[in-house]
């Protein structure tokens, strides 16, 4: 079968990159071994979370790209990251929108009580962003390993309360099974009369980031008004059930839009002549199959998605063999200290690209002309300690889509 | 508060609570003290090799003769720290046989039973050796948990009436004549100090002798020797492995539980803090031991750690290797005029039921009294629980609460029960006493469980995120070198948890 664009990864980079090029009218294959970092790591949109505090996002962004040349978001510019922030946020109309406080980073708190800064944040967050001492209820559910409620609200000076749910045959409860328990009403009037039982003075609630998949704010409001208190939720340990959201809308859209949607494949081999792909085979097993488009988009993720591999010498990646910036040798991946002040060498490894996003070498020549690449593949950025993950999946994503349509 | 004791032991290593157990034996006081946790030096920082002497035993006879024989006693008073894995020392076409001749009459000499195993029968008991071996020799060998076995002599040793007090750091003595009259102990914890009035110290600080001495004004010959060694995410043999060939870097395999631990290398050190397993170290690891277990070279390893050999020496230099592993006890009332001050130090985890044996009997001899040893006859407290997974995943059951280790499958109520029982004043003293953090992922998940459940418990209140990053960060010290393929792969992920999600 030949298509338009192949877009290889299906996290929040190449979901956006095929939002871009199907809302254009291409015909596209998504094909991913997995949903990414997306349902680990993101829970709300970080575009630059280490932005010095009451700093407009716009004024921010500005001076990091004066400052950052070589940064992704350099590449694409103020803009048109906005455009696709924009972009992104169409994905979502309400209930379940994302939102800014202000045009600023905000402060959520988190699943070890801490206070994190983020930008665009889901309705069920919302109230989570001005937790005052004494006013709010943390609540845990006993049996459930990866949120205590007491270890938040100690460092939070709030109150915590563990529910214990008698009936639950399991010892032992996931995070997917508590949401989708979540999405019952039936348990939502059990948690909810007990939470209003124990609930003191406290004017809001904060809950684990658990509050269903496909309907969390029918979750919020029906349990604010059996509860008689507002509710937010607070991210966890992965895995992240409002990344699962994130990607459940955006599959739906897509299949519905007629997009190929292959989750579970991976890509065993791309094919490669002079400058040009002409096909990959996917592999699942015990087939494998051939496909082809005129465009390919690599959104492959780093370590943990498997777009970038190490073995005891190098850092490469696996399917084109495309050049990377790395350090020169595995002594110099990582610092001596795990909370240094600066980051990790390896994280800022990653495929060096042209402004917009095709591979390159080392001296910039252009190594495959119908290939982009983007996400956190990406070399001269680190998105964990910027907190600029969700921002450079979307804004790559999307600007590197455009560029394969210019084309 | 102000203590008196008839013999204070300083260090709370495999020998000092080793001497506290066996004068706890013979009734005579006693008060360990040691700056941080039990074994958290060279006693916890080893093979956890079972020696039968094979290995000392061409170079060092003596020494082998002792391993066997503590070999014999441990077996038989601790069988619940030991696995019986025998041992094989295998021969490559490289190591040629004039060794193993040697080996084998040399084992002989000093009673180690061994024999000898063809090609065939060598892979049959061990399928992921290297095919081109040409035999075999088996010895009686053996695993051995270093951490209970030191948990459970310094049990015994209260059950017995001795006192033991952790993170207790010594600033001063107070000499008066020829003797020491009170030392100055400061509790690291709580920030106090206090005086111990003893007739005898022991000085059992291992790598840390000097340090002591030298508040006492006194030296002597040492060689610290810093051995590294890698674990494997799996196990791959059944029975210690060694080549037959002088000791040298990279020919030891120990089995221990699910994983494998890859051993050793030997360099000088100048001095016993600050000190970490380099890049090349792991790949001279992996280079060597991969010629014994080809399977190496593809098998994701977990965690790098180097302990110190505190060796003794008489003061010239020379290989670490060829300085005797053998124990050294000084009295220093006949080598330095201080008549109640004894030091105990050389030696190895494997004889350190010997060396208290002698360090107790010289501290009787001056006391004047007869009081024999018993230690070698009295089993452990816990010398009949189950150990072994397959009786742990027997008790697993319902009642157990959630699986708070997923790795090493440890259900919450387990964690509780220690949290009840023991006395723990850090953090890093309650993963001492569980396999909380022991396995694939070196704590990323279950340390932050861990924090859960103290504040669950009261345990723990207010900012306790201070103490997760100093456990992240000397869990990093494990780790960082043996960071490539899966486990660099799990390192962006627990990175992306705690500085990502939690923006610690």
């Amino acid at each position: 079968m030949h298509y338009d664009l192949i877009i290889i990864g299906m996290g929040l980079s190449g979901l956006m990159a095929a939002k871009t090029a199907v809302e254009a009218g291409q015909k596209v294959l998504l094909v991913g071994k997995g949903m990414g970092s997306l349902c680990l790591f993101s829970n709300t949109i970080d575009v630059l979370g280490n932005l010095p505090n009451n700093i407009k996002m716009k004024d921010g962004l500005f001076q990091w790209i004066v400052d950052h040349p070589k940064h992704p978001y350099s590449k694409i510019g103020l803009e048109k990251i906005e455009e696709a922030l924009s972009s992104f946020l169409s994905q979502f109309p309400p209930p379940y929108s994302f939102q800014t406080i202000d045009n600023m980073n905000c402060l959520l708190p988190t699943g070890a009580g801490t206070l994190r800064p983020t930008y665009l944040i889901p309705k069920t967050m919302v109230e989570g962003t001005r937790v005052d001492e004494g006013n709010t209820l943390i609540v845990g559910l006993k049996g459930f390993k990866d949120f205590y409620a007491h270890y938040v609200a100690n460092q939070l000076k709030c109150r915590g309360i563990n529910l214990q749910l008698h009936d639950l045959s399991y010892q032992e409860i996931t995070a997917t099974a508590l949401a989708r328990l979540m999405e019952t009403k039936s348990f939502r009037e059990r948690i909810g009369s007990e939470i209003k039982k124990q609930l003191q003075r406290e004017a809001k609630i904060g809950l684990p980031a658990l509050l269903g998949v496909h309907n969390p704010m029918e979750v919020k409001e029906d349990l604010e008004e059996i509860i008689g208190a507002k509710i937010f939720e607070i991210p966890l340990l992965p895995p992240s059930i409002p990344g699962m959201r994130i990607f459940n809308r955006f599959k739906e859209w897509l299949i519905q839009k007629g997009v190929l949607f292959l989750l579970g494949y991976s890509v065993s081999k791309a094919t490669t002549k002079g400058k040009k792909c002409e096909g990959i085979e996917v592999f699942h097993p015990p087939v494998t199959t051939s496909y082809s488009a005129d465009c390919y988009i690599l959104a492959t993720g780093r370590f943990v998605g498997g777009g970038l591999k190490a073995n005891n010498e190098t850092i490469f990646e696996p399917i084109f063999n495309l050049p990377l910036s790395q350090p020169p040798s595995r002594e110099d991946w990582f610092r001596n200290s795990f909370f240094g002040d600066l980051p990790h060498p390896i994280y800022q490894a990653g495929i060096l690209t042209n402004a917009s996003f095709q591979p390159v070498d080392e001296r910039g020549r252009l190594t495959l002309e119908n290939v982009w690449v983007v996400g956190s593949i990406l070399a001269y950025h680190h998105a964990i300690d910027e907190k600029s993950r969700e921002g450079i999946e979307i804004a790559t994503g999307y600007r590197a889509a455009r560029h394969a349509l210019e084309k | 508060m102000n203590l008196k004791t008839e013999v204070l032991i300083i260090g709370g290593g495999v020998t000092g609570v080793g001497i506290s157990r066996d004068l706890a034996l013979r009734g005579i006081p006693s008060v360990l003290i040691e700056k941080g946790d039990l074994a958290s030096g060279a006693s916890g920082r080893n093979h956890g090799l079972l020696h039968s002497g094979g290995r000392y035993v061409v170079s060092d006879p003596e020494a082998a003769r002792e391993c066997i024989a503590e070999n014999r006693h441990l077996r038989k008073i601790a069988p619940q720290c030991i696995e019986e894995t025998d041992g094989l020392f295998i021969t490559l076409p490289e190591d040629g046989l004039d060794f193993r001749e040697k080996f084998l009459r040399a084992c002989q000499g000093v009673g180690i039973q061994t024999t000898l195993l063809t090609r065939d029968e060598t892979l049959e008991l061990e399928p992921e050796l290297n095919p081109n071996l040409i035999s075999a020799v088996k010895v009686p060998d053996g695993a051995i948990d270093p951490f209970t076995l030191v948990l459970e002599n310094a049990k015994d040793a209260e059950g017995h009436g001795a006192k033991i007090l952790l993170h207790t750091d010594i600033t001063s003595l107070i000499l008066d004549g020829d003797k020491i009259r009170e030392v100055r102990a400061k509790d690291l914890l709580q920030e106090e100090e206090y005086n111990i009035e003893a007739s005898f110290i022991v000085n059992a600080t291992g790598a840390w002798a000097n340090q002591f001495l030298k508040l006492a004004g006194l030296h002597i010959g040492m060689a610290l020797s810093k051995g590294s060694m890698l674990i494997t995410n799996q196990r791959l043999n059944h029975s210690v492995i060694n080549r037959c060939r002088p000791a040298a870097d990279g020919d030891i395999v120990v089995p221990n539980h699910t994983v494998s631990i890859l051993g050793t290398t030997s360099i000088r050190l100048e001095e016993v803090e600050n000190f970490g397993v380099t890049g090349h170290e792991v790949s001279l690891l992996i280079q060597e031991t991969s010629k014994m277990i080809p399977a190496i070279q593809e098998t994701r390893l977990i965690r790098a750690y180097a302990g110190i050999r505190p060796l003794f020496q008489s003061e010239e230099k020379g290989n670490d290797r060829a300085i005797s592993r053998g124990f050294v006890l000084i009295d220093h009332g006949k080598r330095d005029g201080i008549k109640n001050l004894i030091t105990i130090t050389g030696g190895k985890l494997m004889t350190y039921r010997l060396m208290a044996e002698k360090t107790s009997g010289l501290i009787c001899e001056k006391m004047g009294k007869d009081l024999p040893c018993s230690t070698h006859l009295k089993p452990l407290p816990g010398a009949n629980r189950p150990t072994h997974l397959k009786e742990r995943l027997k008790q697993f059951s319902k009642e157990q609460g959630e699986t708070l280790c997923d790795c090493e499958f440890i259900p919450r109520k387990e964690i509780e029960e220690v949290l009840g029982r023991e006395k723990l004043k850090e953090f890093q003293d309650i993963l001492h006493r569980t396999r909380l953090a022991k396995g694939t992922c070196q704590g990323g998940f279950c340390a932050y469980r861990l924090f859960g459940v103290l504040h669950d418990l009261k345990m723990a209140d207010g900012d306790t995120n201070k103490i997760l990053k100093a456990f992240l960060e000397e869990r990093w010290k494990g780790i960082r070198p043996i960071l490539w393929g899966t486990a660099l792969k799990e390192e962006e992920l627990i990175e992306s948890i705690y500085k990502g999600i939690f923006n610690l």
